[in-house]
């Protein structure tokens, strides 16, 4: 029987794998050495991926959550570890990056999760689903709610308007 | 003010996706290298077992045209027969015509008088004739 390759097209595959993974530990060298870790295993198994199961971003993302939860909890993300941005310093998009970063970083692992995978991972709620064994109106609830929270989050971290500003 | 206040749906997530954490080109460039490598890597396997596939044919071939394939084909047949004669469950047997059966059988019916029995069928067999003599010629 004629068999898929998953990886056959790797690079959008690495770009959204690691969007997903920045996204739950934090963006820098250890979301790299996930990523690169997924890929390792997704090598080694590359037999076992079943085209009728999903997609191969869904496999691939199933993979990198087990490499996340094999790892040791303090890799987690947490709201301290995350930078906080310097209004003064930092250019309006690294200030706007920074915001989401840390807004996300502060929710709960759920929403973070959900978070990551569908604007991460760039997931339909549907596939969301399926990764996590739920339905899909359930999942678009609960992305509703996180979204709802991560909004609270950006609204409590935006900066007092400058003086500057507020007079034009 | 921020994109996500004017439109707080659409923009947030809008926010979210743009905003979405990025890999290093060299970190692209190495696992794409990787994926490609194991790709070709399992590739020169695949024709590894093809090679040896059409060794095999090729061998079969050549056996084929000098008559090994029915020497073998024979010797498989006789190997079956021989497992089917060892495999095979024997059964009690039980003799009819035996001298016990012949003289316990059931005794056929008696042919009427005047009827004999002829292939298993009572027939009227007429009586033989017998030869008629005549007295003696007188001789004085």
């Amino acid at each position: 029987m004629f068999k898929v390759d998953p990886l056959a097209n790797p690079e959008p595959l690495i770009k959204r794998v690691y969007a997903y993974v920045a996204y739950r530990v934090g963006d820098g060298p250890d979301a790299e050495d996930l990523t690169s870790e997924t890929f390792e295993r997704a090598l080694r198994y590359k037999k076992s991926y079943d085209s009728a199961k999903g997609e191969p971003i869904a496999w691939l993302i199933g993979i990198a959550r087990r490499c996340i939860e094999g790892r040791p909890p303090t890799l987690e993300l947490t709201g301290e570890q995350m930078e906080t941005p310097d209004h003064g310093h930092l250019e309006d998009d690294a200030i706007r990056r920074l915001s989401v970063s840390g807004a996300v970083s502060r929710l709960e692992a759920r929403d973070r999760e959900l978070i990551a995978l569908r604007y991460g991972a760039d997931l339909t709620a549907r596939q969301i689903a399926e990764v996590q064994g739920a339905k899909t109106n359930a999942i678009e609830v609960a992305l509703h709610r996180a979204l709802g929270r991560l909004r609270t989050h950006l609204e409590d971290d935006s900066p007092p308007v400058r003086k500057s500003q507020a007079g034009r | 003010m921020r994109s996500w206040r004017r439109n707080p749906e659409s923009g947030l997530e809008a926010e979210l996706r743009s905003n979405r954490p990025e890999p290093s080109r060299e970190l692209v460039d190495r696992l794409e290298m990787r994926v490609r490598t194991h790709g070709r890597t399992s590739r020169s396997g695949s024709f590894r077992v093809a090679f040896a596939g059409a060794l095999a044919a090729g061998v079969l071939t050549a056996l084929a045209s000098v008559g090994g394939l029915g020497y073998a084909a024979t010797g498989a047949s006789q190997a079956v027969e021989k497992a089917k004669r060892v495999v095979h469950v024997h059964t009690v047997t039980t003799i009819h015509n035996s001298a016990a059966s012949d003289q316990y059988k059931k005794p056929k019916a008696k042919c009427r008088k005047g009827t004999h029995r002829v292939k298993g069928v009572c027939k009227r067999v007429k009586k033989a004739r017998g030869v008629r003599f005549r007295r003696p010629p007188f001789t004085g």
